[in-house]
């Protein structure tokens, strides 16, 4: 076994604390650090820490203990709803004493249309119903994206509707519904005061690390000036002090 | 065979919508199942606080299928009507529809929007306004529109007996209520301005809502007890089967015709206050 200077798994961590990493912005370097377990969606939490044994009464502690579940690559362009694949076993005729088998259950899948007020534009998404009832409860596609935290949308679609809402919603330009104002002001005023943030933000929201630090690279990218005309600036300051140190002969009349 | 082809139609399938399910899926043996809640079949050994659960013995990953969201009972979906749909309402209406009618049919086509606190305040306030408002301001409710509608159609019989008396608005009130199963509140109804004391043909005026005014034909006739009714159709039956045929046979399949007082009822033909 290789022996390392630092143990591969704060390798991540540490990389975070050098070259460009650092020269993210603030808010989008916190984004990626507040992370929260997400809602559980396939199993019922407890909920509490202590509980009376059902059997015998006496108060034990107990610990909710999540279930692991696999985000196949689909999940990430459409919008599940925080489901995905439970991949693991089952005992054949619910029965503890036979056999174990594998056994995965997938979310059940539906394309839907759904039309986003703020980009005006309808959109084809792969859902689950879940997450239709989720919009249902939210009053409405727009208000699901904008409301639900990044663990629980757990899409990058999602998360990339998010950052174009949040755009459009920070320029308040005139694309959104040209020919209409008294819309245009209605959608904007609905949506202002709970989820305005500023551009250089919004700009950041739900980027991947790597498409941030594309971003970070190509905002310090400056082309490289060519040598020639380093040097030509160089030649005409120095003729520039040459011809001013010479003394300045006036003539007398 | 059956199966080759089902492949080959949903490749085709998958090239035309360009949608992202996952090709496993559709092969999978598993039956297609929603929201699915699974527990451990074994419990996890307890871990010491703040410290993660250890997830090591393989049987940590047997599952129990607890239930599936899917076969739960459908609910209902609350919307706020904007627009006056058949069978279910006016604008403003707080329905319950199935949840496929709302995001399918109401939703998507702008007949309702969602019950969101804004939308309860706004829709609150343009019923405030129709109360409370001016005369010009007001809207005709659907049902409103409906109760116009069957007003005009009707014709109102009022029964006045022998006594020398004024009709009042009361007495057409019960009129409306018996004979055509509207209520009528007394200021919603306008008589003319001359005191019906006699028989005769006279006309009176139901406003609904205050907006819609309906022009009701009034004939006034001499009282007749049901007694005296009841004997004069019957009379009339009788004399309208001798005059058919006076055969045993045809006089059992030709019924009396007892003109029955009209019970009908619009769906809310209440007339609000004006």
């Amino acid at each position: 076994m290789p022996l390392h200077k630092y143990p591969p798994r704060i390798w991540d961590a540490l990389k975070m604390k050098q070259g460009i990493y650092t020269r993210l912005p603030q808010h989008y370097l916190r984004s990626l650090q507040e992370t929260q377990p997400p809602t559980p969606v396939h199993w019922k939490p407890l909920g509490v820490k202590y509980r009376l044994n059902p059997k015998t009464g006496a108060r034990e502690r107990v610990q909710d203990v999540p279930i692991p579940i696999y985000y196949p690559p689909e999940s990430q362009r459409g919008l599940w709803g925080g489901e995905g694949w439970i991949s693991g076993y089952r005992y054949a005729n619910n029965d503890k004493l036979s056999t174990r088998l594998k056994k995965c259950w997938k979310p059940q899948l539906f394309v839907r249309e759904l039309y986003s007020e703020i980009l005006d534009h309808k959109f084809k998404i792969t859902v689950t119903a879940r997450t239709l009832d989720l919009i249902d409860a939210a009053y409405g596609f727009d208000f699901y994206i904008l409301k639900t935290p990044k663990q629980d949308l757990n899409s990058k679609l999602g998360m990339d509707l998010k950052r174009a809402m949040l755009l459009r919603l920070a320029r308040r330009d005139k694309e959104l519904y040209p020919d209409d104002p008294v819309r245009r002001e209605q959608v904007y005023s609905k949506y202002k005061q709970q989820f305005e943030i500023p551009e250089e933000e919004a700009e950041w929201v739900g980027l991947s690390l790597e498409e941030a630090m594309e971003k970070q690279r190509l905002l310090e990218h400056k082309e490289p000036t060519p040598q020639f005309l380093t040097c030509v600036d160089d030649l005409v300051h120095e003729l520039a002090v040459q011809k001013l140190s010479e003394p300045q002969i006036v003539e007398k009349e | 065979m059956w199966c080759r082809s089902r492949l080959a139609l949903e490749g085709l399938v998958r090239e035309f919508s360009k949608v992202t399910v996952s090709p496993i899926q559709n092969f999978s043996q598993t039956a297609c199942k929603n929201t699915v809640i699974v527990e451990r079949w074994w419990q996890v050994p307890l871990s010491k606080e703040g410290r993660p659960p250890r997830l090591y013995a393989r049987r940590h990953w047997v599952y129990r299928f607890v239930e599936d969201t899917k076969h739960l009972p459908q609910g209902k979906m609350e919307l706020i009507l904007t627009q006056t749909v058949p069978k279910l309402g006016g604008r403003g209406d707080t329905v319950f529809v199935r949840k496929s009618i709302g995001r399918n049919k109401l939703l998507p086509e702008g007949l309702a929007v969602y019950p969101s606190p804004e939308n309860k305040a706004m829709f609150e306030e343009e019923r405030r306004k129709l109360h409370e408002g001016k005369v010009e301001e007001r809207i005709q409710t659907r049902t409103g529109e409906l109760t116009v509608q069957f007003l005009k159609s009707c014709k109102l019989e009022v029964g006045k007996m022998n006594v020398d008396y004024v009709l009042t608005k009361e007495m057409v009130c019960r009129q409306f209520r018996k004979k055509l199963g509207v209520v009528v509140p007394p200021h919603a109804l306008t008589l003319p301005e001359t005191p019906i004391t006699g028989l005769g043909e006279y006309w009176c005026e139901v406003t609904v809502n205050g907006v819609d005014t309906a022009r009701v034909p009034m004939s006034v006739v001499p009282f007749e007890s049901p007694r005296e009714r009841r004997y004069r159709n019957w009379l009339k039956c009788q004399g309208q089967a001798d005059a058919q045929t006076p055969g045993p046979e045809e006089m059992s399949k030709d019924d009396p015709v007892t003109p029955t007082t009209d019970n009908r009822r619009t769906d809310d033909t209440k007339s609000s206050e004006s």
